[in-house]
This record gives structure tokens, sequence and C-alpha cells, in this order.
């Protein structure tokens, strides 16, 4: 989902289209979270969501979320801004012939590397958020990805891949 | 070392340190390793769990976060690789998690957990609980008088 297709929506979470309208009492519970033992939790933005369908896999930069969240057998990778519950658009990211199996982002979330299907193929593709570039990452020797992780300057990219058999890593040096 | 399934790696940065989960006959276990050297490090109290999933590691790599098993149910934990601290991220029952990923500053864990069976995120905050790990050259900013007008 783009951002503007989320601003659309009359379905889309006051947290994520506006962030200064949010009701009182959300507000309390966020201010409010309390410090368990293992950090405060966010139930207002995971409560946002929630909303807007199953989200999983995860990849956190500085500030930044990224995640691949479906509804109705639909599923797009999201980001989104942690210090202003907005999403940040990904033009060109989310294709309807395309579906996401796994998303890494630097700590900017100015790169984002992808795990797709698409024709049949498994693939890994490196996103470029300036550009709203999208480009192949070669694996030599070829294997199917799985999943993915980048360095936080997103210099390197490290690849979980299927190949004779075995799941291996490979590190793959991006350009800059 | 060969013959062994390598899986669910991260890096801190600049690629200069390599967590990944190395996994034969069943055993699945932490390896945090320096690149390009491939020297292995130490996972502290991270090493009395085993089947070991989905670590995070901070930019320094002075947190190194963690799946493990806990009975039938898993558990995050998250060490300090400078104080020694060990951090517990217990889930309410009814949720299990998948997925664990950690921001590279330390300040922020998310958590792909299953609820009744449909996929969801557990999101934590992190800044009142660890210092931030920030990246090398990054200046401090705020506190302290004012600065001098120039």
């Amino acid at each position: 989902m783009n951002r503007g297709t989320a601003a659309g929506s009359a379905a889309t979470p006051p947290l994520l289209r506006a962030p200064g309208l949010l009701p009182c009492c959300l507000w309390l519970t966020l201010l409010l979270g309390c410090q368990g033992p293992g950090g405060r939790p966010l139930p207002g933005l995971e409560r946002q969501l929630d909303q807007l369908g199953a989200s999983r896999d995860p990849a956190l930069g500085d500030g930044r979320l990224a995640l691949i969240s479906g509804r109705g057998g639909r599923e797009q990778v999201l980001l989104i801004d942690l210090l202003r519950n907005q999403p940040i658009p990904l033009p060109g990211l989310n294709r309807p012939d395309a579906q996401p199996l796994a998303v890494a982002i630097d700590q900017r979330g100015d790169r984002l590397a992808l795990v797709r299907q698409r024709q049949g193929r498994t693939e890994l593709v490196l996103y470029r958020r300036a550009w709203a570039s999208i480009e192949l990452v070669p694996m030599q020797p070829e294997g199917v990805p799985r999943r993915v992780a980048l360095d936080p300057q997103g210099q390197t990219l490290a690849v979980e891949l299927s190949r004779n058999g075995l799941w291996q890593v490979d590190l793959i040096p991006l350009p800059p | 070392m060969f013959d062994r399934n390598r899986q669910d790696p991260v890096l801190s940065d600049a690629g200069r340190l390599l967590a990944s989960v190395l996994s034969s006959a069943g055993e699945a276990r932490l390896v945090l390793q320096e690149q390009p050297s491939g020297r292995q490090l130490s996972i502290g109290p991270l090493g009395r769990w085993s089947r070991h999933r989905s670590p995070g590691l901070s930019h320094n790599g002075r947190y190194l976060a963690v799946l493990v098993p806990q009975g039938e149910r898993s558990l995050a934990l998250l060490w300090d690789r400078a104080s020694g601290n060990l951090h517990r991220f217990p889930l309410p029952a009814g949720e299990e998690a998948e997925r664990l990923s950690l921001s590279p500053d330390g300040r922020h864990l998310a958590l792909a957990i299953r609820r009744d069976g449909r996929p969801s995120l557990r999101l934590f905050d992190l800044a009142g609980l660890l210092e931030a790990d920030l990246p090398a050259g990054m200046p401090l900013r705020g506190g302290g008088p004012p600065a001098p007008p120039p």
C-alpha cells in the first residue's frame, strides 16, 4: 500500500494519517504505558498496525520500521516513521505481480532489501528510496534467497539462501 | 562447519560483526563472528540456551538479542555486551514469538508474534532501559549549559 492509498481510505487508522488528531485516550495509553521488565510496550502503534492487516517480518532501523502487512491475501511492504507514527512512501516498491517474502532496511530506511516472489521466481532486490529505484541483486553461484539483512549503513547485504541442499549465508558488498 | 546450515544473518556497522545461527542435527546455536576474519566471539549468558533463532545486533555490536525456547513457548533475550546485563522480554500467554528485530541504536525491539494463529507485531521502546548504541562519530545532542554565542 502506498501512502496515497492509505491516506485516501476511510479505514486508515488516524495514527498513521494524522498523529495530531489522536484521541486523548490513545495518547494516555501511549504516555502511561507501563515500564515492564523488558522496555515500554507501544500498544497504540501495534493496534494501528493490526488495523491495517496481519503484520509480519519486522525490520528496524533507527526510528524506522519496515514490515510486511497483508489483508485479503494481498501483502505489501510498509515503512513507518516511529518518531512521527507516519508511513513513509515507497513508490514503485509494491507491485501487484510480486509477493514480498522478507524485508530488511538500513538505519535510516534509505535502502530496503527485499526477497520477493515474482513470475514464479524468488528474487532479491535492492530498493533505493531517494530514487525510487529497484535493482536485482545477483547471487553467485545461484541460490534461492529466503531472508535478508542490511548492515546499518546499507553497505553490505547478508542473504540467507538455499544452495546445494543447505541453508547458507552470502555477504554481498553494495555500491555506495 | 561447512556441512551445517547457516541461517538468520544480521550485521553490525559496516558488517564488522555477523551474528547468525548454525544448525546441525536438530541443534541450532547462535554464533557471533568478526568479519572478515571469521573469529568467533563469546555469546555470554546466551550460550546457556540452545535452539536460538532470529538474532539482532546494534550499531557497534554492544547489544545482541535472540529468541530462545522457554518450555513450549519462546522468549526474547537481549545481552548487553558492555555491562553484562541480560534483559528478558516475556510475552503474554497465547502469544508466540516468531521473529525478532533490534534497531541498530538499541532504542526499539520488534517481535513478530502469532496470537490466536494470526500474525501480529509486538513493539517495545527501550529508551528507558538501554543506553543508545550510536554509530561511531555521531555527536551527542542536548544537556549541559547552552553554548556561548559565536
